[in-house]
């Protein structure tokens, strides 16, 4: 079930063309850096987009910074938020549980097939984003490293742990997006219903971090820890937003699921 | 199962999830019968204990400054984040941290090396006399010392324990009697192992809330780290001397004039011998600045665009919480900014001493003043 889900994902025209477009912006970043030579204002832009003028092995994660907040959530929103109600609105989910196919497996199915399209294309904006950053932006100093954001220097084996504990954080997060797609695609009929559910959970989010009135609930919020990745590159790391984003995640994760399976696995099936 | 037990269970799963945090948030403080002299004296006693750990501080005073004023008006008016490490008074190392990068403080003797990473610069300069306020200033520790300064104890009151950072916190509230200050209290909160202020809130007005809050949300009484403390420019980076700091040192270092040795009552301090004078102590303290044209100006304008402000025959005066913000003369007259934790009354009397007390600094200071300026071209 799983592999056929997998291979149903990897050979969709659709999932290359979302990681296409995905990977077109920082790309197209990196370019019109390399052409003006000109950083955001300090204090403003994604982070590390100043420091890749002088470090291009930085821009993965300048490319992070510039998908993680709008495009991948998205993209996630959209593919997991099709997962159930996609084959639902197409009149497919019927004849597929009439298989012997338990709903749980299915929904894990579901899970691991969206993961996986999170994984594919957080590698693929990094390894995009590496090659253009090497080949457009600056070298940086092979004999000092990379430096930290407090100053120090990072040896490249530090650099490329830290930038993979990075990436794998903000596939974390994306899980998360994918929890809260998954349990509103078991819940509306339509895919563009859970999509749109799910960035609405997001965006009010986002609002809610700018209000002071909502400090009590901020600990609490989705896209709260989202850019905590940028704590790996202090030095010493700053554990603790990326711990509390971990968690958060994790709970995120386990309750949606979990509320997605409750829903799912009783649920009426008519289309 | 059926459909209500699968639901039951998720929203057991609900519960649990947010019942540790809640749980762990509930943890009483164990207090100690100790006096608030002696919570004082224990504070005073922790002056030289390492520190170190993570800080938010809140401040909601909106100031209307420009950007000569460094980053004051975030300092005062928004959310700081802070890391800390703290070995000695003149060795330490204090980061504010951005979602984008970091800017740092390093201590080390009387040089301090400032690391800017989105800039790629580190900008040294020896600590001056007079300075605007920085992050460092605005630590539970190096607040709370400020703030308890020449305090008597008559005007201070024990308040509950609570847990800060995960740690007991003897609490202390200190009520200024001075008639100039426009405090109505200070509450604060010191580790009960050691002494260190955790937690400080500054009140203007109780019912506003704390016009500013600066607390640990870690905490660690152990030595910090050697390595950690110090810093090294990394290659490639942008080195430089500041020979002055700020416009505060600036005009200390430049300005010929010299301000009287005491305003609305309250004394000079002694370490303000030049041009900008610090007067008071404690929570009552004001900080008189003289000003050219071109930088009095354009702040004239501002503080009479803010909601607010009061004309007065003294020159433009505006209150943002506890803080008082008076600027003598008028149009593009250069002028004496008076900015202070006093009443308007207060800063009105004290325009009115610098109006007959101001005298020509002394030849010895022009002499240097005119050395630093050729070592600086």
């Amino acid at each position: 079930m799983i592999l056929v889900e997998l291979r149903k994902m990897v050979r969709s025209r659709r999932t290359w063309t979302t990681i296409l477009l995905i990977d077109a912006l920082p790309t197209l970043v990196a370019v019109l850096l390399a052409i003006t030579d000109l950083g955001p204002r300090p204090g403003q832009g994604p982070a590390f987009l100043s420091a890749v003028l002088t470090d291009g092995t930085l821009f993965p994660l300048a490319a992070l910074a510039i998908v993680l907040p709008l495009f991948l959530p998205i993209a996630v929103a959209i593919t997991a938020g099709e997962a159930i109600a996609g084959e639902s609105q197409a009149g497919t989910l019927r004849y597929m549980l009439i298989r012997p196919v338990g709903r749980t497996r299915l929904l894990v199915a579901k899970l691991v097939s969206v993961m996986s399209f999170v994984v594919l294309t957080v590698l693929v904006v990094a390894a995009t984003a590496y090659v253009v950053g090497t080949l457009l932006l600056g070298k940086g100093d092979v004999t000092t490293g990379s430096t930290s954001i407090s100053g120090t220097s990072l040896s490249t084996q530090e650099l490329l742990l830290r930038t993979l504990l990075a990436l794998a954080y903000a596939m974390l997060c994306m899980l998360g997006v994918a929890a809260i797609a998954l349990f509103l695609s078991t819940v509306s009929e339509s895919p563009l219903g859970a999509a749109l559910g799910t960035l609405a959970v997001l965006i009010a989010s986002t609002i809610l971090l700018t209000l002071d009135a909502a400090n009590a609930l901020q600990p609490w919020l989705p896209t709260r820890y989202w850019l905590a990745f940028v704590d790996l590159f202090r030095d010493p790391i700053l554990w603790r937003d990326v711990v509390r984003g971990v968690l958060l995640q994790l709970v995120y994760v386990v309750v949606f699921l979990a509320a997605g399976w409750a829903n799912f696995t009783t649920k009426d099936i008519t289309d | 199962m059926t459909s209500f037990n699968r639901w039951c269970a998720v929203a057991l799963l609900v519960l649990l999830v947010a019942a540790v945090p809640i749980g762990v948030r509930a943890i009483p403080a164990h207090d100690e019968r100790v006096s608030a002299a002696d919570l004082l004296a224990r504070i005073r006693a922790s002056g030289d204990h390492p520190y170190s750990g993570y800080v938010e501080s809140r401040g909601a005073l909106e100031l209307p400054v420009a950007d000569r004023f460094t980053d004051i008006g975030a300092l005062l008016g928004e959310q700081t984040r802070m890391r800390v490490w703290w070995a000695a008074d003149h060795r330490w190392r204090v980061d504010k941290l951005l979602v984008s990068g970091e800017t740092d403080l390093v201590q080390r003797g009387t040089l301090t090396t400032e690391w800017s990473y989105e800039q790629n610069e580190a900008r040294r300069s020896a600590d001056p006399d007079i300075r605007l306020p920085r992050t460092a200033d605005l630590l539970p520790p190096a607040l709370a010392d400020r703030l308890l300064q020449d305090v008597d104890e008559s005007e201070l009151t024990r308040l509950d324990a609570r847990r800060v950072a995960g740690r007991d916190a003897l609490g202390l509230r200190l009520r200024p009697a001075a008639p100039q200050s426009s405090i109505d209290h200070v509450d604060l909160w010191a580790d009960r192992e050691t002494g260190i202020p955790l937690r400080v809130e500054v009140y203007g007005d109780p019912a506003a809330g704390p016009a500013l809050t600066s607390a640990f949300r870690d905490f660690s009484a152990a030595d910090p780290d050697p390595a950690t403390v110090d810093f090294s420019p990394p290659a490639g980076a942008e080195v430089s001397y500041d020979n002055v700091l700020d416009i505060a040192d600036a005009a200390n270092q430049y300005a010929p004039v010299v301000p009287p040795d005491t305003l609305a009552g309250l004394a000079k301090s002694p370490s303000a011998d030049r041009a900008v004078g610090v007067y008071g102590s404690g929570v009552t303290r004001i900080l008189a600045l003289p000003m050219r044209g071109r930088e009095a100006g354009p702040l004239r304008e501002q503080l009479l665009t803010t909601v607010g402000v009061r004309t007065a025959r003294a020159g433009s005066l505006l209150s943002v919480g506890p803080l008082g913000v008076l600027l003598t003369g008028a149009g593009d007259d250069g002028g004496w900014l008076v900015v202070g934790t006093v009443t308007q009354e207060t800063l009105l009397a004290a325009a009115r001493d610098l109006a007959t007390g101001v005298r020509p600094v002394p030849d010895a200071h022009i002499r240097h003043s005119l050395t630093r300026l050729r070592v600086d071209r």
